[in-house]
């Protein structure tokens, strides 16, 4: 299956790169370590087969697009799709420069949930084998089977793909996840649970392991200001010295500028070296701006951006 | 050699708590460090990776005051932070990281002494295991070492199954191990048997560099452009490798001071990745992401044996295994452009 998607997606590109359709192609290549994926950037049609899928694709490819000239084919999945329109939403890139090639995708196994599950790193697992719901993890140790939830991103679970519209060819039938809306809301729902106090101990402790390192940020599509509010000086608005209470503004501020543009890819998480739980931000946040505006970011290239769009009648005058 | 059981290893960290804060890896925070000590989990003994945070942390600090300071009517005041560095004892570095602190010594005892720097560097014990379980993505043999070197430490252990075989390679070492019960003699069995695990580590190793083709190679290459661009395309610039790298010791300093002038000087880990990376006292030389890449790389493998003899990386491969586009420098490394083909190319290219 898997191998038939790579070849049908190497042939299309192919196509796109001979007809002179684009200039350039993001997708992902075979990573250097155990089950890695990596970005790979090709203009040559020589360096086609060297594409692939399967099911450890897991950075969110719209980040490169606004450094990427040229017309730009991209290998999206539904949920970095959005990513894709947001950023047209937000006129950070041109729509008629990029050509968005839909992937199927049936989730993305979580390799740090993997780890968590069996005990071991990743490089101490020798196969990871999906079939229907089940995925059967194998090791010197012997095979274990896990069901497809246990393994699956976050943002997987809570996958509501089908109704996007932009994409300009999709390979393959593209079939919803086995999304599990309840065990995704979990983690939201044991933090709305919690004491205001008990909340800000359980983000205290979350927030000091923070080393400060901008992955979050960096690997972010919507988080594309050329500066940073953190790094301005005149006025300082946090440290720069890595306190929690500093890395919990930033991150708050973070969370609140990609409001209406986030989908809640998952990418900030998976980045984190620390392991600090951002999906629990991210998730939440497209809770807000879907109950109190109906929004969805990147489902609607022609809607205007929640947060910067502004109308001379609106009943708010604050920014008047 | 000597040597000592498993389960009296408890006992052994017990007495050093009486004189050192014990460092041992741990997640017991959330994420994978070096940690003091609970008194209770044992579980590095028989499962000792590397940790993701390096223990440069134990060094050069991401937090660090440098000295307060007070406004007084004819001008500031200011207030060392003298306190003694704490006594601390790092148990279970690996000979990477021991070697990475060895690496960047030669910075901080350079033309200028950094006190905070040596000050924790002279109280601390290095108590180092060799590495039985190196990464897919570890290439210290290729840096002249190996995962059971024991040159950077003061005291090596070596897991042979229910015991540890201890070298005591330093005097610091000998002192922290002498009156210490349960340590034994070990017997050329145990001798014989640390051999066969260290050398059964190094087996384990797959990735490799080639340095000598590197430094040939490298000089010509700085001028590649198209080489550094396709290089760093997927680079996102953030500050994970250089953070996370054991041998990177860049620091920014900031003052902060309250409406009284009164207030302190830290100094937090910095990292040329970043595009605002020296922008406070002049600019970034390296607007373009490529070349932040190429720093990276030069310093480490290029400048570092110009100045000290030695190159400034210990094949550690958190830059790697951490990298969030699995970005791989032994990639770039082994695919150096060979030089005059690469001049050439870069000449006859319009810019």
């Amino acid at each position: 299956m898997t191998k038939e998607l790579e070849n049908k997606l190497r042939e299309e590109v192919r196509n796109l790169l001979e007809k002179g359709k684009v200039d350039r192609v993001i997708g992902y290549g075979a990573g250097s370590l155990r089950f890695a994926a990596t970005p790979l950037i090709i203009s040559d049609k020589a360096d086609v087969d060297r594409l692939i899928i399967n099911p450890f694709i897991h950075n969110n490819l719209s980040v490169f697009l606004p450094d990427v000239s040229g017309k730009v084919a991209i290998v999206a999945k539904e949920c970095d799709a959005r990513s894709i329109i947001s950023l047209v939403q937000n006129k950070q890139i041109p729509r008629e420069n990029v050509y968005i090639i839909g992937v199927p995708c049936s989730g993305i196994i979580d390799l740090g949930k993997v780890e968590k599950l069996t005990g071991l790193d990743r490089d101490e697992i020798d196969d990871i084998s999906w079939q229907g719901d089940k995925v059967t993890i194998a090791s010197a140790g012997g095979a274990k089977e896990f069901t497809a939830q246990e393994v699956l991103a976050d943002s997987c679970l809570g996958c509501d793909a089908g109704g996007f519209r932009e994409f300009d060819l999709v390979i393959g039938e593209m079939k919803p996840v086995a999304a599990d809306k309840e065990l995704i809301r979990k983690r939201i729902k044991d933090m709305e649970a919690m004491s205001p106090a008990e909340r800000w101990e359980f983000w205290k402790n979350e927030f000091s392991r923070c080393i400060r390192c901008y992955a979050c940020r960096q690997i972010c599509p919507v988080c594309f200001c050329d500066r940073c509010f953190v790094e301005e000086t005149e006025p300082q608005w946090i440290s720069p010295l890595p306190r929690w209470q500093d890395n919990l503004i930033f991150q708050a501020v973070r969370m609140m500028h990609v409001a209406g543009r986030c989908t809640d890819c998952g990418e900030c998480e998976r980045a984190c070296p620390v392991n600090i739980p951002l999906g629990i931000l991210t998730g939440k946040m497209e809770d807000i701006v879907e109950e109190l505006f109906e929004y969805r970011a990147g489902m609607d290239k022609d809607a205007p951006p929640l947060m910067a769009a502004y109308q001379p009648e609106e009943a708010e005058d604050l920014i008047r | 050699m000597k040597k000592i059981k498993k389960q009296s290893v408890r006992g052994l960290l017990e007495k050093w708590q009486k004189d050192f804060s014990v460092f041992v890896p741990s997640k017991a925070s959330g994420s994978s460090q070096m940690a003091v000590w609970d008194g209770q989990d044992l579980a590095f003994l028989d499962r000792n990776r590397n940790t993701v945070v390096p223990p440069k942390a134990n060094f050069l600090p991401n937090i660090e005051k440098m000295f307060g300071f007070r406004k007084e009517e004819d001008g500031y005041v200011l207030e060392p932070a003298d306190e003694d560095a704490p006594r601390q004892l790092i148990f279970g570095i690996h000979p990477c990281d021991a070697r990475a602190i060895a690496i960047i010594d030669m910075v901080f005892r350079d033309a200028y002494e950094d006190k905070y720097y040596l000050s924790r560097r002279q109280n601390t014990v290095l108590v180092g295991m060799a590495c039985a379980a190196p990464y897919d993505n570890c290439f210290c043999t290729s840096l002249g070492f190996g995962p059971a070197d024991a040159t950077d430490v003061d005291i090596m252990l070596t897991d042979i199954g229910d015991s540890f075989v201890i070298e005591e390679i330093t005097d610091r070492g000998k002192e922290a191990v002498a009156g210490a019960k349960d340590v034994v003699e070990a017997t050329p069995a145990d001798e014989k048997k640390a051999g066969e695990v260290k050398a059964s580590a190094r087996a384990m190793l797959s990735k490799e560099i080639d340095t000598d083709e590197i430094a040939k190679r490298l000089p010509a290459a700085f001028d590649d452009k198209s080489f550094w661009e396709e290089i760093a395309a997927k680079c996102v610039s953030c500050g994970i490798c250089t953070f996370l790298c054991p041998t990177c010791y860049c620091f920014d300093i900031n003052d902060e001071m309250l409406k009284d002038g009164s207030g302190a000087r830290y100094r937090n880990w910095d990292c040329c990745s970043f595009a605002v990376y020296t922008r406070m006292p002049a600019e970034n030389p390296r607007e373009e992401k490529w070349r932040r890449v190429r720093q990276k790389v030069y310093h480490k493998y290029s400048f570092y044996p110009e100045l000290f003899g030695i190159i400034g990386c210990t094949g550690c491969g958190r830059c790697i295994r951490q990298c969030p586009v699995n970005w791989d420098i032994t990639e770039t490394l082994n695919n150096l452009p060979a030089g005059s083909a690469a001049r050439t190319e870069e000449k006859q290219k319009p810019s």
